[in-house]
């Protein structure tokens, strides 16, 4: 798997938090796409699979935990980061049961969603030797 | 020596304790508040770095951050009431008018200063809040580069406030808004209306006062012929929003002119244009909001524009400036080009140019008329500009440009003396001209020499591109070359200065939290701390490009940093950052410097931090009257020291800060002391050599000198007088000292929890003429900065904080400061030059060093 192919999702209501990681992700060299609705971007992932999936949890309409399930369900091995408020660290805990890949309390530092997107890269590319 | 203790009668103050409460409940509410003040500075600090640009953050960050510090600050008033009930209420309302603000900023309406003017040598940063982006930046540049701008004051968005409202204007402008969101008027018909509203309304006598005087300082300043200048200054008017020329301003303008002309200019703010723009943009009615600037009219020899960057070659690496005899309108209007020159912006060479017939000139009549004349025939075909005053201009611009930290459209006139001013400055539009090849930032390893890679931690984001500057050794900070990246051991205070005119900052130790990060953060200099062994890598490298972002710097212009750079949208303009930026500025700074000023009250508490600092220093107080007023006989609570120095000191154990043993006997050796801070003040106080200068005798004019002094509040209280205190607990130490005729204070916390220590050092007095004392106060200044405190002196008053170092290093720095109270007790006497002062600097250095020497810059370079 190149890495210039990674595609990744992120979906988070706060522009914001799309507006600053879509830059930061592309300058490593991913291919980004973002979204602050959670209709638009379920509509998005049934078109398309992403490699990776970024989402908050807390968010108008669908929530993240109802969104990274759909994701899940139609791409098995999309791997999911959640990103949330530091208040809903314990519920982000519990989807780890749903499979997600890791996740990372509201405020973070650009470098630490860097280093576990570069991680569930590395994940993929494992799944994928083993194949 | 005379003893003041028995000069003043011994009174006893009214104490805030009420009788029956043991101390052991009052020492606990002490240490909450401790707890307390050591939380939300913490906060500050942590809320402060998110400003680096390292951060993801949004607005409900923001939102919790707000809530919690304010129940802290809520909580540590309430405390300090249980310590003296009722004596500081005005603190409530104090808090209460923060907090307000706070909800009104959250709310996205204006909080500037409530004043009518502002003049502009008064203006700081932080002001755009009050005058508005334009006026603001114009009055930086001459504030922090001293740079020539006209003189002038700008009258406030607070005044135009004021002028609405005392006209009955707001509901009017209101209604008619409302009709014209109902389609009911056109944009015409509600912009006519409006604008007529407010020019036919006449300016309340307050306000006339305030302009009329601001007038009359100005007029001494620029002398009664000069015209005037009178422009916009709006509300949003920056970069983001693209407001550029859709105001009014009115040019040539004599004194009586100036009210209508204000009219003029803030009616503008309802330019149909205007209304139109806002609506698209999604402002809200209470962003609306101009201030102008009055400023004196320059009558130009030469005037023009000068863009720092070629907005249609970005890559040709050139800038352009563009200019004409007389006034620079005539640009503008199209009747002349004008002179064109391209300039390399390394070089600072004429690398192109294009020079224009100058048939005509604009130039302005003494009625305030303009009128374009003829060009003397000698000078229609001679450039407008001469090389020495290009290469003046080119200099300027890319200080402009490294100030802003982005390329600028600046407008610059030269006048008949030959000083070249600068009219306006802002940022030039330029992202979307940048091609995406010249943005290719992948694999610059490969064409880049790496000289550091992903080292340290990042203070604030960015690229940097400069020469290096080690700033230890020989070279002092004065000799600063403007666009360097200074390369320094430690991230002290001391460096602040240089922010404004650098490129970049590396350091091999500092704290992210620290000031000299809150200052790159407020000025947007890429800053990396904790760089392994930068001095020695770096010290020979010449020209560097520091990418702050990925902590690296390589060798050389990595210029395809500096476009990526240009092509991203600027991060810190996001609403986000600019309002943790404003809410910061409510809570952040600290203005209770001087605890003897009359100031030191509840009532002028303007920021959390103001607050917090109050409770504290009153907090101590009280301790320190429970020791005096003790009503709780069964338990004691002091001791005297008993040690080798001539310093009689009595300490109160408020937990954990002295063996019990010597309690119960009333007296304390040093090994009985288990306060970890103190322990590290006492070895300083011990320290053999800081007491060896014998206490001079005073001669009878210095003598005479102290004896009319007056004694202010820190040492008003006579029970306070000649006697020197220490609040002990395990963690912490107050000491407040009174020798000879110093005072001296001292507060510090050191535990194993790095983000908890601090040191808070204060020092003043002295017997001799306040040239000696202020000589000492240098003294102390300068070492302490030297050893990366945080200092502000005034007069002999001197302030020193130091935060965040681990306790080994905040040790040292108590070892450090027990010197410097032991050694300076009486040096004012002694400080009889200047040379003097450095002197004594080197021999307490020398005191430091010998004992456990470790510092590798040991050049004072004060």
């Amino acid at each position: 798997m190149d890495k210039e192919k990674i595609k990744i999702l992120i979906l988070d209501d706060e522009p914001i938090v799309t507006k600053r990681l879509k830059p930061a992700l592309e300058k490593k060299g991913y291919e980004v796409e973002t979204f602050t609705q959670s209709s638009s971007a379920l509509k998005r992932i049934q078109e398309e699979r992403f490699d990776i999936v970024i989402t908050d949890l807390k968010m108008e309409g669908l929530s993240g935990m109802e969104f990274l399930e759909k994701v899940k369900e139609k791409w098995p091995q999309t791997e999911v980061i959640v990103i949330t408020g530091f208040a809903t660290m314990e519920t982000a805990k519990e989807s780890f049961k749903k499979g997600v890949f890791d996740f990372l309390a509201k405020p973070f530092k650009l470098g630490e969603i860097i280093d576990i997107v570069a991680k569930a890269v590395d994940h993929l590319k494992g799944k994928e030797a083993s194949k | 020596m005379v003893n003041l203790k028995h000069i003043f009668k011994k009174i006893l103050g009214k104490g805030g304790t009420d009788e029956g409460r043991p101390f052991s409940y009052l020492f606990q509410v002490f240490q909450q508040i401790l707890t307390l003040n050591n939380k939300i500075l913490d906060k500050i600090a942590e809320a402060n770095e998110k400003l680096g640009g390292e951060y993801v953050f949004d607005i409900r960050f923001i939102e919790q951050f707000v809530e919690s510090i304010s129940k802290d600050v809520q909580q540590l008033i309430f405390s300090m009431n249980e310590m003296v009930p009722g004596r500081y209420e005005g603190l409530f309302e104090a808090y209460k008018a923060i907090e307000l603000d706070i909800q009104a900023i959250m709310a996205g309406q204006y909080i500037g200063a409530k004043t009518h003017v502002l003049h502009f040598d008064d203006v700081e940063k932080g002001d755009e809040d009050s005058i508005g982006p334009k006026n603001a930046s114009l009055c930086l540049l001459k504030k922090e580069l001293s740079l020539n701008i006209p003189e002038g004051f700008a009258i406030t968005f607070y005044a135009y406030k004021d002028f609405l409202s005392q006209n009955g204007l707001e509901e009017k402008i209101h209604e008619i808004m409302n009709e014209w969101e109902k389609g009911r008027y056109s944009t015409k018909e509600a912009s006519r209306m409006i604008q007529s509203e407010i020019l036919s309304s006449p300016i309340p006598s307050n306000l006339k006062h305030s302009i009329s005087d601001a007038l009359a300082i100005l007029r001494k300043k620029i002398g009664k012929h000069s015209l005037l200048a009178v422009r916009s200054s709006a509300w949003g008017e920056d970069s983001e929003h693209s407001f550029a020329g859709l105001y009014d301003s009115v040019v040539g303008v004599n004194d009586n002119g100036i009210y209508d002309a204000y009219k003029k200019v803030i009616a503008s703010t309802f330019h149909s244009k205007v209304m139109e723009y806002r609506r698209q943009i999604g402002f809200k009615e209470d962003e609306i909001l101009m201030a102008v600037g009055c400023e004196q009219l320059i009558e130009p020899e030469v005037s023009g524009i000068i863009y720092t960057l070629n907005p249609n070659e970005p890559s040709c690496e050139n800038m352009i400036i563009n200019s004409t005899w007389g006034l620079g309108g005539i640009l503008v209007s199209g009747k002349t080009t004008g002179d064109m020159f391209f300039i390399n912006r390394e070089s600072r060479e004429i690398v192109g140019l294009e020079i224009a017939w100058k048939e005509k000139k604009k130039v302005i009549k003494r009625d305030g008329s303009f009128e374009y004349v003829e060009v003397e025939d000698n000078r229609k075909e001679i450039p407008s500009l001469s090389k020495e005053q290009i290469k003046r201009l080119a200099k300027t611009a890319v200080t402009i440009e490294r100030f802003f930290k982005k390329p600028q459209d600046i407008e610059f006139a030269i006048d008949k003396s030959g000083e070249i001013i600068i009219l306006q400055s802002r940022p030039l539009k330029i992202r979307e001209k940048i091609k995406t090849s010249q943005l290719d930032i992948t694999h610059l390893d490969k064409r880049y020499q790496i000289l550091i890679k992903n080292s340290g931690h990042t203070a604030q984001e960015g690229v940097g591109i400069g020469p290096v500057y080690i700033c230890a050794g020989d070279h002092v900070l004065d000799d600063f070359p403007t666009g360097a990246i200074a390369v320094a051991k430690y991230a002290s205070p001391r460096l602040a200065r240089i922010v404004p005119r650098a490129s970049g900052i590396i350091t091999e130790i500092g704290s992210v939290a620290g000031h000299l990060a809150t200052i790159c953060r407020e000025y947007g200099l890429p800053a990396v701390f904790n760089v392994k062994n930068a001095i020695e890598i770096l010290e020979d490298q010449g020209q560097i490009t520091l990418d702050a972002t990925e902590k690296t710097v390589y060798k050389g212009k990595v210029k395809e940093l500096f476009y990526y750079t240009l092509s991203q949208e600027p991060i810190e303009e996001s609403y986000e950052y600019r309002l943790l930026r404003r809410i910061l500025r409510k809570i952040e700074p600290l203005n209770l410097v001087d605890p003897n000023s009359p100031k030191f009250r509840p009532e002028t508490c303007k920021t959390f931090h103001d607050i917090t600092r109050f409770v504290h220093e009153k907090a101590v107080e009280a301790i320190i009257d429970l020791h005096y007023e003790g009503i709780d006989h069964s338990q004691s609570i002091s001791a005297r020291m008993k040690w080798d120095i001539p310093l009689d000191l009595v300490v109160i154990d408020i937990g954990g800060g002295l063996d019990e043993e010597s309690l119960k006997v009333g007296v304390a050796r040093p090994e009985d002391v288990l306060s970890i801070p103190m322990q590290g003040l006492m070895q300083g106080l011990r320290c053999p050599g800081a007491w060896d200068n014998d206490p001079m005798s005073v001669d009878v004019s210095s003598f005479m000198s102290s004896l009319t002094r007056t004694f202010s509040a820190e040492h008003a209280d006579p029970k306070m007088v000649g006697q020197n205190l220490a609040v002990l607990s395990k963690h912490y130490v107050n000491l407040s000292l009174r020798l000879g005729y110093h005072f001296t204070m001292v507060d510090s916390y050191v535990s194993q929890n790095v983000i908890e220590n601090y040191i808070y050092f204060r020092f003043f007095g002295g017997v001799t003429d306040l040239k000696r004392r202020s000589r000492r106060a240098k003294l102390i200044s300068d070492i302490l900065s030297f050893y990366d405190f945080r200092v502000e002196t005034r007069g002999d008053l001197v302030v020193a904080r130091l935060k965040r170092f681990g306790q080994e290093d905040t040790l040292r720095r108590l070892y450090l400061v027990g010197i410097l109270i032991g050694f300076t007790r009486q040096l004012d006497v002694l400080m009889v030059s200047d040379e003097h002062v450095s002197q004594f600097a080197k021999k307490i250095i020398e005191l430091m060093e010998g004992e456990n020497g470790q510092r590798e810059d040991k050049n004072f370079d004060s």
